[in-house]
């Protein structure tokens, strides 16, 4: 990661944190908005692989506010919001597994942590891997985004591929972030529901996962199958 | 304002705020958080992202003229078509296909040119050999030799190993199998019990090593061997270079489900090695083999075993599928795509000098599971009895017998996911 998307992360964070309790005041007045506008029009000149890590962070910090709407700003397409959506998620997954893995190192039965057992660990490591999946089909998805110049129809076959990945591993993901929290994890109290709750709304946000296999798989049909191929690989090949 | 001022851009954001509250343009915040890029970007080098990311993404970005690069081995391709379409084709050998490419300069590449290699980068390897998998070719003879033999020969192997055994890999003439399991070492693999003696011929191996593939096609075995007498565990134990045709070997085949000799029993009776034939430093067998590991799982041939049968299955398919099927290959699409993106990253953080183990086994993990369930899914939508045979049932069918080694072979699923589970700090 860039020094200055770093730097776009930190300042993100720390204006979530306000938000968290405040609202979306905090994130509008810190000038989110302006974040993909460009510099020569009084913005920021941000690039949509910021938009996907501020979104990212979003998703963990203040999953529960219109941050996406807020950058992307105007009537929001379906496939742009497919975009937000995912990098929401990717935030919320991430977190939800740190929560996780938190609660098994402490919670102890048997004598000994939970993440002790094998089962457990084996349940988690696929969570993990769900949610790296996720992480990395967004952070492609901005990428197509950027070298379409954020014409989301140019980089309709990435923004697909990435919503309907997200929305497979949303599933797996929140019911297993659930199954190692036990009954706790069930609770109005415990915090991890307003990841997970968020998370299930949006695998049917802006397309569920039979409507974006539709769209792909009418793509790659009409593609063919070496098409497939060669598709895959010039659009993700250096210019 | 309870903010909480720990870090240098947190002044800034304060700054920023302070402007809010006392009713400063939005235009003015918009300027300061701009602002803060350039005046932090040296104070927060180093500074990690708080939050925890479950996969670092590294920007896949080889050196040179990548599209000129596919099109010539696509070329390549065209002119051996009649060999291509292999289901599950990195472990079927092929000497002639192999010798082939590498006298058109796509073997060893990343090796370098006194030993034979082309001194490319590995990620140029890596454009190379996800086209061959996707093509369903041949590579099996040679698939291990170029992938992980032929660096660990470079990095830890004596001056006559690599004057030996490079310039024959680079040509696609010399083909090599790798020495782990036993019949008491399979996952566990820190319970090898083969030995090497060092005496003052030169060193004596003997032992027993199990499910070795290609032996029977291989003119040297990588070998993970106790070297230290009385050792336990990982200690003790070296890597040395054991040809096939030393007197003291015995290769039995083992046949497997599919009726195909891929994997090979082999036993050492008291076999003869010159000292030159030991790897790297006595003793530090096990860190140079579970080194070698990460190149052995991060590689696109752990998603890409079953691309064949998703190829066949978008061909019978027609451009207008019925909702179904295009439903399905919708599905593959997007697992497929997300699969590439994740062994990319995996493999330019491999380039950059860095350890991606956790990475590696997800790639491996998740690849194995999509490669796997493949052909059962193309099994529960296409009618294919067992009578059916055109391209699509017959590969469909081949796979579904060979789908259960995707998960056993390069570590099982349950390490895998066990190693996954130590990177999350679960062990």
């Amino acid at each position: 990661m860039s020094e200055q998307r770093t730097l776009l992360c930190d300042t993100a964070e720390a204006v979530f944190a306000e938000a968290a309790t405040e609202g979306m005041a905090p994130i509008e007045a810190a000038g989110f908005g302006q974040l993909l506008v460009h510099e020569g029009d009084g913005g920021f000149g941000g690039d949509w692989g910021d938009a996907f890590a501020v979104l990212r962070l979003a998703g963990a910090k203040v999953p529960h506010l219109p941050v996406g709407e807020l950058i992307v700003g105007g009537e929001i397409s379906r496939p742009i919001g497919a975009f937000i959506r995912v990098a929401q998620a990717a935030g919320a997954m991430d977190a939800a597994l740190a929560m996780s893995i938190d609660y098994v190192n402490t919670r102890q039965q048997f004598g000994k942590p939970l993440g002790k057992f094998q089962a457990v660990q084996q349940v988690l490591a696929i969570f993990a891997t769900e949610a790296a999946a996720v992480n990395v089909a967004g952070a492609a998805a901005a990428a197509a985004l950027d070298r379409a110049g954020g014409d989301a129809d140019a980089a309709l076959f990435e923004i697909a591929s990435a919503k309907l990945r997200t929305n497979k591993a949303i599933g797996q993901a929140t019911s297993i972030a659930h199954q190692v929290h036990g009954a706790i994890g069930f609770t109005r109290e415990y915090d991890l529901h307003k990841l997970t709750g968020l998370l299930l709304d949006w695998r049917s946000d802006h397309g569920n996962d039979a409507w974006w296999a539709d769209v792909l798989g009418g793509m790659t049909a009409k593609l063919g199958a070496a098409g497939l191929w060669h598709e895959v690989t010039r659009r993700a090949d250096p210019l | 304002m309870p903010f909480p001022l720990r870090k240098p851009s947190h002044i800034l954001v304060y700054i920023l705020l302070t402007c809010r509250e006392i009713g400063c343009l939005r235009r003015f915040a918009t300027w300061t958080f701009k602002a803060m890029w350039h005046l932090s970007a040296s104070r927060l080098a180093g500074m990690a992202m708080a939050m925890q990311q479950s996969f670092t993404v590294y920007p896949f970005d080889p050196p040179g003229d990548v599209a000129a690069l596919r099109a010539e081995i696509r070329a390549f391709l065209a002119q051996h078509e009649a060999k291509l379409g292999v289901p599950n084709c990195w472990v079927v050998g092929d000497p002639e296909f192999s010798r082939a490419l590498g006298a058109a300069g796509f073997l060893g590449m990343i090796l370098p040119q006194e030993v034979g290699g082309h001194a490319r980068h590995p990620l140029e390897r890596y454009v190379v050999i996800e086209e061959l998998l996707a093509a369903g070719a041949p590579v099996g003879a040679h698939w291990i030799a170029d992938r992980q033999t032929a660096p660990l020969i470079l990095r830890y192997g004596s001056d006559e190993a690599k004057e030996r055994y490079l310039p024959g890999i680079c040509r696609g003439e010399i083909y090599t199998c790798i020495g782990l399991s036993e019949p008491g070492a399979g996952s566990d693999l820190a319970a090898v019990r083969t030995s090497a003696r060092h005496t003052a011929e030169g060193w004596r191996i003997s032992g027993q090593k199990i499910w070795t593939s290609g032996a029977h096609m291989s003119h040297v075995m990588l070998a993970l061997v106790r070297s230290e007498e009385g050792s336990e565990r990982n200690a003790g134990l070296s890597q040395f270079l054991i040809p096939m045709d030393a007197p003291g070997i015995t290769i039995r085949p083992i046949i497997d489900m599919g009726g195909d000799h891929h994997f090979n029993e082999v036993f050492f009776d008291d076999v003869l090695l010159p000292e030159w034939a030991m790897v790297g430093t006595r003793g530090q067998g096990w860190a140079q083999a579970t080194a070698e590991l990460a190149l052995e799982r991060s590689g696109p041939e752990r998603y890409l075993s079953s691309h064949v049968l998703m190829t066949a299955l978008i061909d019978a398919a027609g451009p207008d599928p019925e909702p179904q099927i295009r439903g399905l290959i919708g599905e593959l699409t997007a697992e497929l795509w997300t699969l590439r993106q994740m062994s990319m990253s995996t493999a330019a953080k491999l380039a950059a000098g860095e350890d991606p183990m956790v990475e590696a086994s997800m790639v491996k993990d998740l690849g194995n599971s999509f490669e796997q369930a493949l052909p059962q899914r193309v099994q529960a939508l296409v009618d294919c009895p067992s009578t059916r045979d055109d391209d699509l049932a017959r590969l469909m069918r081949a796979l579904l017998i060979a789908a259960p080694s995707f998960s056993l072979r390069g570590g099982t699923r349950e390490i895998i996911r066990g190693i996954i589970a130590r990177g999350l700090g679960l062990r």
